[in-house]
């Protein structure tokens, strides 16, 4: 600013009057109010399981290796769950300032799944206020396991399950967010009467950085309507672990009691229980390409 | 059974606060979403679509050529044929007859979680509560080879 004023008026005194102009446009435009946007609520676009609001920046590749390892408590012969692994590999791609695009697949039911999310509103402050970022999160999956009675009349819509999310997360000061999920499971098939189509849950978040680079989360989902799965109460899941950010790469290390990596299996599908150490160890790792030029 | 199919029209997210949007690229996005989410919306749980289950599980005829061996390719052999076995099966065979008779009890203690032995099938819950029926009157007949 101080040397553009110096230069508009050493410009001034020099009689170069047709320059004026343009100079004085750019102290104009350099003088607005400024919005300031709050950026990197989160490290990734996982708080663990879930989504945070976070989506990739237009023209950039997000591939994700996720894994969720057997119980801890299957004892030191299966290795503590390690000899049992669960992956799943997504590519995540941000089409627009606004809008990411990602698939998946993953071994939990053999399940393809696929996402959009939006960015509806973006924390700021400055000229414009605005509280909390909030996302809106569509996702369908595909279990693609064999029919288990292949003889009756089975349907493909059978296979579908879809997952809606609302994310809305205000970072509170720069070191602390706590973010909140409404989320709406609809599964298009079930396995008994009881058991309901349509799951309504709340998911909860916190993460708190405790160094540049480390930071803790965690992450649980409460369940309003929870019934069986697979003959098992279905539980609330928690979760939670360490983000650890290196050059390029964002490691995260999860403990939590479901063993599926996307939102119909971790809300709807939890089986695991904290207390008797269902503890699933997992991680993780997201690696970021650009294509932008 | 009558298949309910619901149609939900979710609506466009609030755009207020959008930054760069633009109307060229923001309409294909929202006829995306709108496929996702109406693709196909049923509401079918498995006794009304296949009212045969939880009424009756056959316990009668169980034989080793057709019960048995329907249980096994359904949930077992993907990682425990006799070519699977030895890289993903931990080398247990239940392909053949000798196999799953010397075997049976242990298959028996997996499927039924009891924690004995190691639960199966591994990645999920477990197998349908009549295919376990099922095998566990086999055993009790004395795994026959019929």
């Amino acid at each position: 600013m101080k040397r553009l004023s110096t230069v508009v008026a050493f410009l001034l005194i020099s009689g170069t009057i047709f320059a004026q102009n343009d100079l004085l446009d750019l102290l104009n435009e350099e003088t607005q109010p400024e919005i300031e946007f709050a950026n990197a609520t989160f490290k990734s676009t996982r708080i663990m399981n879930g989504h945070s609001i976070e989506r990739m920046p237009s023209g950039q590749l997000d591939f994700r290796i996720s894994h969720r390892f057997g119980r801890i408590n299957s004892g030191a012969y299966e290795f503590f769950g390690l000899d049992q692994a669960n992956i799943r590999l997504g590519l995540e791609y941000g089409i627009l300032d606004w809008l990411m695009a990602g698939i998946g697949r993953g071994t939990y039911e053999k399940t393809i799944d696929g996402f959009l999310k939006f960015t509806v509103l973006r924390q700021s402050s400055g000229a414009r206020s605005m509280p909390v970022s909030v996302s809106v999160l569509s996702s369908a999956a595909i279990n693609s396991l064999k029919w288990a009675d292949p003889d009756r009349t089975n349907y493909f819509s059978s296979r579908l399950s879809y997952v809606h999310q609302v994310l809305i997360a205000p970072k509170i000061i720069s070191s602390i967010s706590l973010p909140l999920s409404p989320s709406f499971v609809h599964r298009n098939l079930v396995a008994t009467e009881l058991d309901p189509n349509d799951l309504w849950s709340l998911g909860a978040g916190g993460r708190v950085k405790i160094t540049k680079r480390v930071s803790f989360n965690a992450e649980y989902y409460y369940l309003f309507n929870p019934k069986t799965y697979m003959g098992q109460q279905v539980l609330n899941p928690l979760s939670v672990g360490f983000d650890i950010e290196t050059g390029g790469h964002v490691f995260q290390l999860i403990f939590t009691n479901s063993i599926a990596m996307i939102e119909k299996g971790f809300i709807s599908e939890t089986t695991g229980s904290w207390g008797k150490g269902d503890i699933h160890f997992g991680f993780n790792i997201s690696r970021v390409f650009s294509f932008k030029k | 059974m009558q298949r309910q199919q619901h149609v939900q029209i979710k609506k466009p997210p609030v755009t207020g606060n959008l930054i760069n949007m633009k109307h060229s690229g923001f309409l294909p996005a929202i006829i995306l979403v709108v496929i996702t989410i109406c693709a196909s919306c049923y509401y079918d749980n498995e006794e009304l679509l296949y009212p045969s289950i939880g009424k009756s599980c056959e316990t009668n005829n169980i034989t080793f050529s057709t019960t048995i061996t329907a249980i096994l390719s359904n949930s077992c052999l993907s990682c425990h044929s006799n070519t699977t076995a030895a890289t993903s099966g931990n080398n247990i065979r239940l392909q053949n007859y000798s196999d799953v008779k010397a075997r049976a009890a242990a298959i028996s203690g997996a499927v039924n979680h009891t924690g004995t032995y190691s639960p199966m099938p591994k990645n999920g819950g477990k197998i349908n509560p009549c295919s376990i029926i099922q095998f566990d009157l086999w055993v009790s007949n004395g795994t026959p080879d019929n």
